[in-house]
């Protein structure tokens, strides 16, 4: 199932980009455990939304929603990233030296597999079950090395705007965007703010994420997840002989 | 060929979660199937399973979540076995080959495998 897409209302932000916050408070919440993906419908909060740019665009395909062939929530491809999804076949990534390659965090984030968090002051470690990936979150006011290498994960950066974690990701691996043929480039930037939601009790967040040689306009998702106490991460552990399945008929 | 049943309203409302590929590109949410047949061989890695299931003389593919999500609904490797009869349903492949993706499978006595079908509320 799947909502149309639609522009967030221009009268829900003035800022040209989501801002890093100046300062951490002295007490962040604790973000620490094991987090599920939340499949129900749900509304996005008007607040966090307003801190985004005038014109990004809410991409609907969070969770077990995705996208078919052409469709891009929303999303307006450049016209040589346009080119390349119409050129790309499904069976293309139904091969040995594909089916395993893990998508970017850009995709794999709002995707149906949980996650822990491990937090700590000057680091958070963010672990995927989806693919083994894990993520490290720096909160140290590091800046990237020079000739840091793109990786699925990429660099993130972390500081705390009030109760809300906002983490800035560049250094990301050309991958997917929406799992149909449209990719993002290695120049990609992405900002997501996450807070504890105080009447659920979920952990929520934007993802935002602009990159102008293959979206004409910024997207952000709206993604929500419940805490299960005493659940963990399972290994993923990847067996690209899958492929030879899908070959065999 | 047993195919019991092509109908299209069950997935109407939700679509199963996708490991690495995506279900809407690769299968049609209105082109449900039903099928019994006996399991030939049963796959239990991500970022699929597959159970394959002779119905007839012919061979059909399943693929089904993503192990990971099928532990958490009490699948095991062992759940089905090869010789095993079923019945099987899910969603055929949009190319129209004996592929689909698994829905649910029951026992030669009609008990469910797992706690509850895919497609809803996967995690």
């Amino acid at each position: 199932m799947k909502r149309a897409a639609g522009l967030i209302a221009a009268a829900l932000a003035l800022m040209a980009a989501p801002a890093m916050p100046a300062a951490a408070q002295d007490s962040p919440p604790d973000f620490s455990g094991f987090w599920g993906p939340v499949f129900e419908p749900v509304e996005p909060a008007a607040d966090m939304l307003a801190k985004l740019p005038d014109g990004t665009v809410l991409v609907e395909d969070t969770g077990v929603v995705e996208f078919p062939r052409g469709e891009f929530g929303g999303l307006d491809p450049t016209p040589e990233a346009l080119a390349k999804a119409q050129e790309w076949q499904p069976e293309d990534d139904m091969t040995l030296d594909r089916v395993c390659l893990p998508p970017s965090i850009v995709y794999a984030l709002q995707g149906p597999f949980p996650f822990e968090i491990h937090q700590t002051d000057e680091l958070i470690v963010i672990r995927y079950e989806y693919f083994d990936q894990v993520r490290l979150v720096f909160m140290d006011d590091r800046t990237a090395p020079a000739d840091y290498p793109h990786s699925k994960m990429g660099f993130s950066t972390g500081q705390w705007d009030g109760d809300e974690l906002v983490i800035e990701t560049t250094h990301i691996m050309p991958s997917t965007i929406t799992n149909n043929g449209l990719d993002h480039s290695a120049d990609l930037r992405m900002v997501e703010r996450y807070r504890i939601d105080g009447e659920s009790g979920r952990l929520v967040a934007t993802q935002w994420f602009t990159d102008p040689s293959t979206i004409t306009k910024d997207g952000v998702r709206w993604i929500e997840w419940e805490k299960r106490e005493g659940q963990h991460v399972y290994p993923y552990e990847c067996d690209p002989t899958f492929a030879l399945e899908y070959a065999a008929q | 060929m047993r195919i019991l049943g092509v109908f299209a309203a069950l997935a109407a409302v939700t679509i199963p979660a996708s490991a690495h590929h995506s279900f809407a590109v690769y299968f049609d949410p209105e082109d449900t199937v039903v099928l019994e047949g006996t399991v030939t061989a049963f796959r239990f890695t991500n970022p699929h399973g597959t159970l394959v299931l002779d119905v007839d003389g012919q061979e059909w593919r399943a693929e089904t979540n993503a192990p990971v999500v099928l532990r958490r609904r009490g699948w095991t490797r062992g759940s089905v076995r090869p010789g095993q009869h079923v019945t099987i349903s899910g969603w055929r492949a949009r190319d129209g080959r004996r592929y689909m993706r698994l829905r649910e499978v029951r026992d030669e006595a009609g008990r469910m495998i797992g706690s509850a079908p895919f497609g809803k509320d996967d995690g």
